[in-house]
C-alpha cells in the first residue's frame, strides 16, 4: 500500500521556538493529497502560517472515518460524501461543512503507442464495465485490453463508476492500484494498458490522452468535459482559527493559481 | 601457568545453606527469577491466546451481518434483478466475440491502409514529444499580452522549426512507406509548427485511404456487421425492463438501509437521554432522536411493483431468446480468417446455449421468494465458495473468498515449487560436500537475505523483475512456452518468484539443521559398507533427514502464504479467479491475495461495518491456514523422525 504520509514541516527551529504551534491535519483523498494540497499548504506556510501540516492520502473514504474519529481538522474528498457516511459522522457528533475547492478532470489515458485517440462514451463504459475485451473491437491494434483502475477505497474510483459507467460494475478483469501514479506507470508499460488518472498526473511518461466522444480534457473546456467532477474539503462544524485561515487561502487568489499549476481547475475558471 | 590455591574459599555446603536464608518479603529469590523467566514464556501464549480473541471478536459478527445484507439483497427484490441480469451479461462476451471476429476479417482488407495510418501518426507523435519545449515556448509567447515583438517571435519560430527538422530527419521510417512516401513524410514533419492546426496533407491521405478501405470491407462483410449489431440490439427491450425493475429494488434497498441506520441512532439516543441527569442535556437528546425518525419501508408493498412484473419479464425474456437464435440461425459463414471463422463459430454454438440459459433463468422467477428466510449455511457457503469479491459497490457488495484464496494458493505454489529445489540443494551441497570455507561464504549470505525488507523486494519486483519477466517474455525463440508473451509485468509469476526468494533462507537453515542432525553411525555405516560419497548422501543421508527437510518446505509455504508486502505491490491486484482454461499459462495472470487485500481495503473501511467484519474473517482463515501448516509441519517432522541409532 503506498501510504503518502508527508510530514510537512517539523523544522528544529520551529520545535525549539516555545510558540505552541498548531498542527493541521488532513486526510483523505490521493488525487487532492498527493500533489495539490500539500504545495497549497508550502505556500500558506510561506506567507507567514505558524503552523505545521501532517497530511495523509489514502483514499476518499478515509477522510470521513477520521473526521468521524476525530483524528482530522480536515477532509479531503474528491467526491461529495455518502449518506451513510454523514449518517455515521452525525452519530459520533461530527456536522460536515463541505468547500468546493477545485475541479479535477478524470482522464483515461493509453499508452503511448496505442493507436485509438478516441472513444465514444459507450465503447469507455463497455471498456472498463469489460464488455469489450480486445482492441480491435474498437478499432485498435489486435490485443486483449488491460484495464488499470483505482482501489476500491478512491473517491475516483466511485465517481468514475457514476460519471463513465452508469453505475455499473467494473469487469472482473481489472486491476485495481494503489494510486494514479501507479495506474500512469502500468499503463506506460503496458502497450494494451488502458486506466485514469486525475487530469494533474496525464503528462506522465509513456501514456497519452484519449478524447471521449470528441471532447479531449482541457482547463478550458471543463464544463463539457463528461468526466469532469468538483473535488472538496470537508471541516466539522464551520471551521475557526487557523482551518479556516487555510480554507480562506485555498480559496483565495493566490490559491487559485497553485490550484491552476498543479494541473486542477480553479473555481474562478469552472464556474 | 600455575595459579595459587586459595584457602580461605568456604565450603561449597555453606555457601549453599547462607543462600537459602536470604529472603525478599518472605520469598526466595531463586522463586522468583524462576517465575520471572516463566512469566516471560507465559507472554507470548497469553498475547497469542489474546490475538485469537482479537480476531475471533471482530470477525465472529461477520455471518450475522452478512446475513442480514444478503436479506435486505432479497428482501429488497435486487435479488431477483439479478436472476435475470447475470446471465444477460452473457450477451455482451457472445457479442464481444462477434465485434472481434468483424474486426478480424475487416483487416484482411484494410489492415495495410491502417498499419501506415498508425504507423504515420504514431511519427507525428514522436516528432511532437522531441520538439515539445521549443513548441511550448513558442505557443506561450503567442498567447503573451502585450503580444512580443515580431523578431523574437521569429526568433522562436526558427527554433521550432530547427527542432522538427533534426527530428524528423532522425526518425526511421517503416518500410511500409516507398521512399518518395518516407520524404515526404520527413518533408511534413519538419514543417510541423504549433501554429498549424491541419493535419499534414500525406496523413490526411493515408487518413482517408483507410476511411475508404474500412467502407469497402464493411459492406463485404456487410452480413456479418448487421448480424452483430442485431444481436447486440436483441437485448435492449430486455434490459431496459431490468433496469427499470434494478432501479425500483435499489431505491426500496437505499431506503430500508437509511431506515435502519436512523432507527440504531434514534434508540442509541433515547438510551442516552434515559440515563442522562442533566434535564437540558436529555431535552436536546431526545429532540435529536425525534430527528433522527424516518418511515419504515413496507417492503412487501415495494417488492409487489417488482414480481408483479415477472410474467412481463418472462414473456421479454423467451421474445429475446427467439430473437437471438434466429440470429444464430441466420449468422454467416464466410469470415474474412480462419480465426475469425473459428471466433462465428463458437458464437453460433454459444448462442443456443445463452438462450438456454435465459429460459432457464426465467423459469426460476416463479419459484423465487421476497420472504425466504437467509439459512446460515447460505451464508457461510456464500463467503467460502463466493466467487466474488465486489466491494464499495453500488448495487450490492459481494464477500466472497475464492478468487482471494486461489490468487494465494497459486501464488504460494509457484514460490515453494521455485524454492524447494533451489534450497534443499543448496543445503545439501553445503551440509555434504563444501569446505569450511565455502561453508563460512554460503550461509552467511543466505542467511542474509531474511533481513532484507520485504518492501524493498517489491520495489524490486515491479521495476525489475517485471520487466525482465516480459523482455524475455518476447523472445522469439522461447514462444513455446506457454503464456508467453506476457501482458503483464505485474502477476503471479512474479510475486512467486519473489516470495520464492524470500522463503529460501528459511528453507536452507532448516534442511541443513535437519541434515546434520542426521546421526554419525548412519553415515559410518555406509562408509564401512563401501558407498560412495554421492551414494552415502542420497540413499542415507537425504532419506534419514527427509521429514526435516519435508517439515523446512512446509514452514517455508507458511512463510509465503503470510507474506504481505511484496504480493500487494508486485501480485497486480485483480479480484477474480484465475482462468485455468489459459493452461499454465495462467501463472502469468494478475491475481489479488488473501493478506494483500487485508492490507489495502482495511484502512479505509469504518470500523464495525460488514466490510470490516469480513477483512477480520478473512484474518481468521488466514492465521487458521498458518496453524494448519504449522501443525502439519511439526506432525510431519514427528512421524518421519528416525530412530536414534
Amino acid at each position: 500500500m503506498k501510504t503518502a504520509i508527508l510530514t510537512l514541516v517539523t523544522t528544529f527551529a520551529a520545535a525549539l521556538s516555545l510558540q505552541a504551534q498548531t498542527t493541521l491535519r488532513i486526510r483523505g483523498s490521493d488525487t487532492l493529497g498527493a500533489k495539490l494540497v500539500p504545495q497549497l499548504a508550502e505556500a500558506f506556510k510561506k506567507q507567514g502560517g505558524k503552523v505545521s501540516f501532517d497530511i495523509a492520502a489514502e483514499g476518499s473514504s478515509t477522510a470521513f472515518t477520521n473526521l468521524a474519529s476525530g483524528t482530522a481538522e480536515i477532509g479531503m474528498s474528491s467526491r461529495k460524501v455518502k449518506a451513510d457516511e454523514r449518517t455515521l459522522c452525525r452519530s459520533k457528533g461530527v456536522s460536515l461543512t463541505e468547500f468546493e475547492v477545485a475541479w479535477d478532470m478524470i482522464t483515461v489515458v493509453v499508452n503511448k503507442n496505442n493507436p485509438i485517440s478516441d472513444l465514444s462514451k459507450k465503447q469507455l463504459l463497455q471498456v472498463f464495465a469489460g464488455d469489450i475485451k480486445d482492441w480491435s473491437e474498437v478499432g485498435g491494434t489486435p490485443g486483449p485490453i488491460s484495464v488499470y483502475t483505482r482501489n476500491t477505497s478512491s473517491g475516483t474510483y466511485k465517481d468514475f463508476m457514476g460519471l463513465a459507467m452508469k453505475g455499473r460494475e467494473y469487469g472482473t478483469n481489472s486491476q485495481k492500484m494503489a494510486g494514479n501514479e501507479q495506474i500512469a506507470s502500468e499503463v506506460g508499460s503496458n502497450p494494451n494498458g488502458i486506466g485514469y488518472v486525475g487530469y494533474a498526473y496525464a503528462g506522465a511518461k509513456g501514456i497519452k490522452i484519449v478524447s471521449i466522444g470528441g471532447s479531449a480534457p482541457s482547463p478550458a473546456a471543463v464544463k463539457s468535459y463528461p468526466l469532469s467532477r468538483p473535488t472538496f474539503l470537508y471541516t466539522n462544524g464551520a471551521p475557526t482559527g487557523t482551518t479556516k485561515a487555510f480554507i480562506d487561502f485555498c480559496l483565495s487568489t493566490a490559491g487559485n493559481a497553485i490550484i491552476g499549476k498543479a494541473g486542477f481547475v480553479p473555481l474562478s475558471i469552472a464556474k | 601457568m600455575d595459579r595459587p590455591t586459595t584457602p580461605s574459599r568456604p565450603p561449597l555446603r555453606s555457601v549453599l545453606l547462607r543462600s537459602r536464608k536470604h529472603t525478599v518479603l518472605g520469598v526466595d529469590p531463586q522463586h522468583l527469577i524462576r517465575w520471572f523467566f516463566g512469566g516471560n514464556a507465559s507472554i507470548a501464549v497469553i498475547v497469542l491466546v489474546l490475538i485469537m480473541i482479537f480476531l475471533l471478536r471482530e470477525g465472529i459478527d461477520f455471518l450475522p451481518t452478512y446475513r442480514h445484507e444478503l436479506q435486505t439483497y432479497r428482501r429488497a427484490g435486487l435479488e431477483f434483478c439479478d436472476i435475470i441480469d447475470q446471465p444477460l451479461q452473457q450477451n455482451q462476451t457472445l457479442s464481444s466475440s462477434l465485434r472481434q471476429a468483424i474486426s478480424a476479417s475487416l483487416e484482411t482488407l484494410s489492415k495495410s491502409a491502417r498499419d501506415r495510418r498508425d504507423a504515420a501518426f504514431l511519427l507525428k507523435r514522436q516528432i511532437e514529444d522531441k520538439t515539445t519545449r521549443t513548441s511550448e515556448s513558442l505557443s506561450q509567447a503567442l498567447e503573451k499580452t502585450p503580444p512580443l515583438p515580431p523578431a523574437e517571435l521569429a526568433k522562436l519560430r526558427s527554433e521550432v522549426q530547427k527542432a522538427a527538422a533534426a527530428a524528423s530527419a532522425s526518425l526511421t521510417y517503416p518500410d511500409l512507406f516507398s521512399a518518395a512516401e518516407r520524404e515526404q513524410l520527413q518533408r511534413e514533419f519538419a514543417a510541423l509548427t504549433p501554429e498549424v492546426t491541419d493535419l499534414p496533407p500525406l496523413l490526411q491521405t493515408l487518413a482517408a485511404d483507410f476511411t475508404a478501405k474500412d467502407r469497402e470491407a464493411r459492406t463485404k462483410f456487410a452480413s456479418l456487421v448487421q448480424a452483430q449489431e442485431e444481436f447486440e440490439a436483441a437485448t435492449e427491450p430486455l434490459q431496459a425492463v431490468v433496469d427499470e425493475l434494478k432501479q425500483h429494488a435499489q431505491e426500496t434497498k437505499e431506503n430500508a438501509v437509511e431506515f435502519e441506520v436512523l432507527e440504531t441512532n434514534r434508540l442509541r439516543l433515547l438510551e442516552a437521554a434515559a440515563k442522562e441527569k442533566d434535564p437540558d442535556e436529555k431535552a436536546s437528546l431526545i429532540k435529536e432522536a425525534s430527528a433522527s425518525f424516518t418511515e419504515a419501508v413496507n417492503l412487501a408493498e415495494r417488492i409487489q411493483a417488482i414480481t408483479s412484473r415477472a410474467t412481463e419479464l418472462r414473456e421479454q425474456v423467451e421474445k429475446y431468446a427467439q430473437v437471438i437464435e434466429k440470429a444464430a440461425a441466420v449468422l454467416p459463414t464466410d469470415a474474412g480468417t480462419g480465426v475469425a471463422r473459428t471466433m462465428v463459430n463458437d458464437v453460433r454454438e454459444g448462442i443456443p446455449v445463452h438462450a438456454q440459459a435465459m429460459r432457464k433463468a426465467a423459469a426460476q422467477l416463479d419459484s423465487w421468494r421476497w420472504d425466504k428466510p437467509v439459512s446460515i449455511f447460505t451464508v457461510i457457503g456464500a463467503f467460502f465458495f463466493g466467487t466474488s469479491w465486489i466491494t464499495n459497490s453500488s448495487w450490492q457488495d459481494f464477500f466472497g473468498f475464492v478468487p482471494l484464496l486461489s490468487g494465494s494458493l497459486v501464488i504460494a505454489f509457484i514460490a515453494i515449487l521455485i524454492a524447494t529445489p533451489v534450497s534443499v540443494v543448496a543445503a545439501i551441497y553445503t551440509n555434504q560436500f563444501a569446505s569450511e570455507r565455502e561453508k563460512e561464504l554460503i550461509k552467511p549470505v543466505i542467511e542474509f537475505i531474511q533481513a532484507i525488507p520485504s518492501v524493498v523486494l517489491g520495489f524490486i519486483g515491479i521495476s525489475l523483475v517485471g520487466n525482465l519477466i516480459k523482455d524475455v517474455s518476447e523472445w522469439s525463440w522461447l514462444q513455446w512456452v506457454p503464456g508467453f508473451p506476457i501482458q503483464e509485468r505485474l502477476n503471479m509469476f512474479n510475486a512467486g518468484c519473489l516470495l520464492a526468494f524470500m522463503a529460501v533462507p528459511t528453507m536452507f537453515s532448516l534442511s541443513e539443521d535437519a541434515l546434520n542432525n542426521v546421526p554419525r553411525a548412519y553415515i559410518d555405516a555406509s562408509d564401512a559398507l563401501g558407498a560412495t560419497k554421492l551414494q552415502t548422501v542420497f540413499r542415507v543421508i537425504v532419506p534419514a533427514g527427509i521429514s526435516g527437510i519435508l517439515s523446512a518446505i512446509l514452514l517455508g509455504l507458511g512463510r509465503v502464504i503470510g507474506e504481505t508486502m511484496v504480493v500487494l505491490l508486485v501480485a497486480g491486484n485483480r479480484i477474480a479467479i484465475p482462468d485455468f482454461s489459459a493452461g499454465p499459462g495462467a501463472i502469468f495472470q494478475p491475481a489479488h491475495t488473501l493478506t494483500g487485500i487485508i492490507a489495502q481495503e482495511l484502512g479505509e473501511v469504518s470500523r464495525g461495518s460488514s466490510h470490516w467484519q469480513a477483512l477480520f474473517m478473512v484474518g481468521i482463515v488466514l492465521f487458521a491456514i498458518s496453524l494448519l501448516v504449522n501443525w502439519c509441519a511439526r506432525a510431519v517432522a514427528r512421524r518421519f523422525e528416525p530412530h536414534k541409532a
